[in-house]
């Protein structure tokens, strides 16, 4: 019982860290970035050529990650969902072509065989009958610091609250003068480095391989569709939720059942309560 | 009867059909076995132009729908020794069925969220079946030595080409009628759908069906084909992609442009193989798609129409 308490809290935690990017994008924005499970992989990837192959410390390793997943939500944000003006399905198709050319990439550099990525802090603790690694503690508690320190500067920063704005009404936003162009370019850079950090633990979580980006993408899009557009607060709680709910349907029922229910949660949030358990009216 | 033919329909339908009937003639067993995958995805990109490409609900689960073809043959005939003249129908009923199941969230949600119900779907399906009765469905593994409806290259090229080609031109004629224009209003504007006094709601679940019925037989006769299955392969988002990808680049809500979509990137695929052996492929081709899509999202049929426009208009001048 403590063993499952324990592992849930550590699994939320993840995947809290994983969906609030994807969160920020879909509600500044209002398109879902189809591409942002390769933030994921890609970061993995790089944090393992940096720290591993070229042997730099893992903090140097993780914040070089952030930076070109921030890097590379811009380019994404000005190459392909500018141009598209806001077609929401032309930017869905788009970034899943790109999330595929991405794979390819990375399998063109790295192969095609699965990697085990270090533990970015080794070491592991004890806690009753469950053993805790050092690494997912830390992955909980940065997700935890990360959104603490999202949720401020969204409600108390000018640029926070731009962002709501937009996420809002992006036409009354524009009126009263917000800069939605540069917004946007803020959320894409900001949600590439969240995605990248996110992606650094769950590969040391799991392991490095290049079809790794579509579980966590699931994932994201689960905790999004349930918690509801534009709530940190709504992640947060269905990021438990679901994580809850992988840990008891694997320590209770089977193992080989994990995802199904996550699935048949998001079909029928999506039928009964499209806006979400936390979102606001929308549709 | 109202679906607006000119001579030269017939004749590049003619002309078509005559190519493919002698292309065995021409070309080596290898490429005959290219056109064949070629054949089975243009089917299933016709599947999801009809569903996606007109009514604009995008499937992003289109394996779900043809893995239910896939696999409920694949059991009939493999654990129940069903012969393959009542499994393949029966494949079918059960993909229309699946249709429906899909179409239930369609009533109320659209856009970007069903786009994701339907990812939803697939992946959900892709977990069921390694984990719900793997006595019947082969587990993780699949299944392999299942019964296969023709022998060699030339026969399965026929078989295929034939399927193809029947369901392109009943889907081309069905999607010229006034249902299809009612299809293609859904993907414009529902709400003036409902205006004009029709039900989008009927049509909608018409495009569901017809959709579900050419991916479940599509889906029927490639696992009869293949003679395998595995559920990696098939509920992949690779798969997806593919798919997508054909429609697109051909030309979304055309029926022709997927066809010939299916083709172009089949072969760029095949041309590729010498070079980059592995995955790597797909980097060329997503590439090329991306580029393509961006450039003209309407696809190949259409930048081929406004250049034939052109060309017509340049002649009139002269």
């Amino acid at each position: 019982m403590l063993e499952i308490i324990i592992q849930g809290i550590l699994l939320s935690g993840l995947y809290a860290l994983i969906a609030v990017g994807f969160t920020l994008i879909f509600s500044v924005g209002r398109v879902l970035n189809l591409a942002y499970g390769s933030y994921i992989m890609v970061a993995g990837y790089i944090y393992f050529y940096f720290s591993q192959l070229l042997g730099l410390p893992p903090i140097a390793g993780l914040l070089l990650a952030g930076i070109l997943g921030s890097c590379m939500g811009l380019l994404k944000y000005n190459l392909i969902v500018k141009p598209l003006k806001g077609d929401h399905i032309a930017v869905e198709i788009s970034t899943l072509i790109l999330a595929v050319v991405l794979q390819s990439t990375v399998i063109l550099f790295f192969g095609n065989s699965a990697k085990i990525l270090l533990p970015i802090i080794p070491g592991v603790i004890h806690i009753g009958n469950a053993t805790v690694t050092f690494n997912v503690l830390a992955a909980t508690v940065a997700s935890w610091l990360i959104l603490i320190g999202l949720y401020l500067f969204i409600k108390k920063t000018h640029i926070g609250r731009a962002m709501m704005a937009v996420s809002m009404d992006a036409k009354g936003a524009s009126i009263s003068g917000v800069d939605i162009d540069k917004i946007n370019m803020i959320t894409w850079g900001i949600s590439g480095f969240l995605g990248a950090i996110a992606g650094v633990f769950f590969a040391s979580y799991t392991q490095l391989s290049p079809t790794m980006w579509v579980a966590p993408l699931i994932i994201a899009i689960a905790i999004v569709i349930v918690g509801g557009i534009g709530s940190i607060i709504g992640t947060l709680v269905v990021a438990h939720i679901i994580g809850f709910m992988e840990i008891i349907s694997v320590a209770l029922i089977s193992p080989q059942l994990r995802g199904v229910f996550t699935m048949l949660l998001i079909i029928l949030v999506l039928v009964i309560r499209p806006k979400g358990l936390f979102g606001r009216e929308e549709l | 009867m109202g679906l607006g033919l000119r001579w030269y329909h017939f004749v590049l339908w003619a002309g078509f059909i005559a190519i493919m009937a002698l292309m065995p003639e021409f070309v080596s067993k290898g490429t005959l076995r290219t056109i064949i995958f070629a054949n089975f995805l243009a089917i299933f990109a016709i599947s999801w132009d009809v569903l996606s490409g007109r009514t604009g609900y995008i499937s992003f689960g289109h394996p779900f729908l043809i893995g239910i073809g896939a696999y409920t043959t694949a059991i009939l005939t493999k654990r129940f020794d069903v012969p393959v003249e009542y499994a393949i129908p029966t494949a079918v009923i059960m993909t229309m069925v699946g249709g429906t199941i899909m179409f239930l969230p369609a009533l109320r949600i659209k856009g970007s969220y069903f786009a994701l119900v339907s990812l939803a779907f697939m992946e959900l399906i892709y977990q069921l079946v390694q984990v719900i009765r793997p006595d019947l469905t082969g587990g993780t593994r699949g299944m392999s030595g299942l019964v296969t409806l023709t022998r060699g290259a030339v026969n399965g090229y026929y078989l295929s080409v034939t399927l193809m080609i029947i369901v392109a031109l009943c889907m081309w004629l069905l999607m010229r009628t006034r249902l299809g224009t009612a299809l293609s209003a859904i993907g414009m504007n529902e709400e003036s759908v409902k205006g004009s006094g029709l039900s989008p709601t009927k049509l909608k679940l018409f495009a569901f069906m017809t959709s579900a019925f050419v991916a479940g037989l599509g889906g029927a006769f490639y696992v009869h084909y293949l003679g395998s299955i595995a559920p990696r392969a098939l509920f992949d988002i690779n798969f997806v992609f593919t798919i997508i990808v054909a429609t697109l680049i051909g030309g979304a809500s055309t029926i022709v442009g997927p066809m010939f979509g299916a083709f172009f990137l089949t072969f760029l695929l095949e041309y590729l193989r010498p070079y980059l052996p592995g995955a790597e492929r797909y980097l060329i081709y997503g590439i090329i798609a991306l580029l393509l899509y961006m450039y003209q999202p309407k696809g190949l049929y259409h930048i081929v129409m406004t250049q034939l426009d052109r060309f017509k208009k340049r002649a009139d001048d002269d």
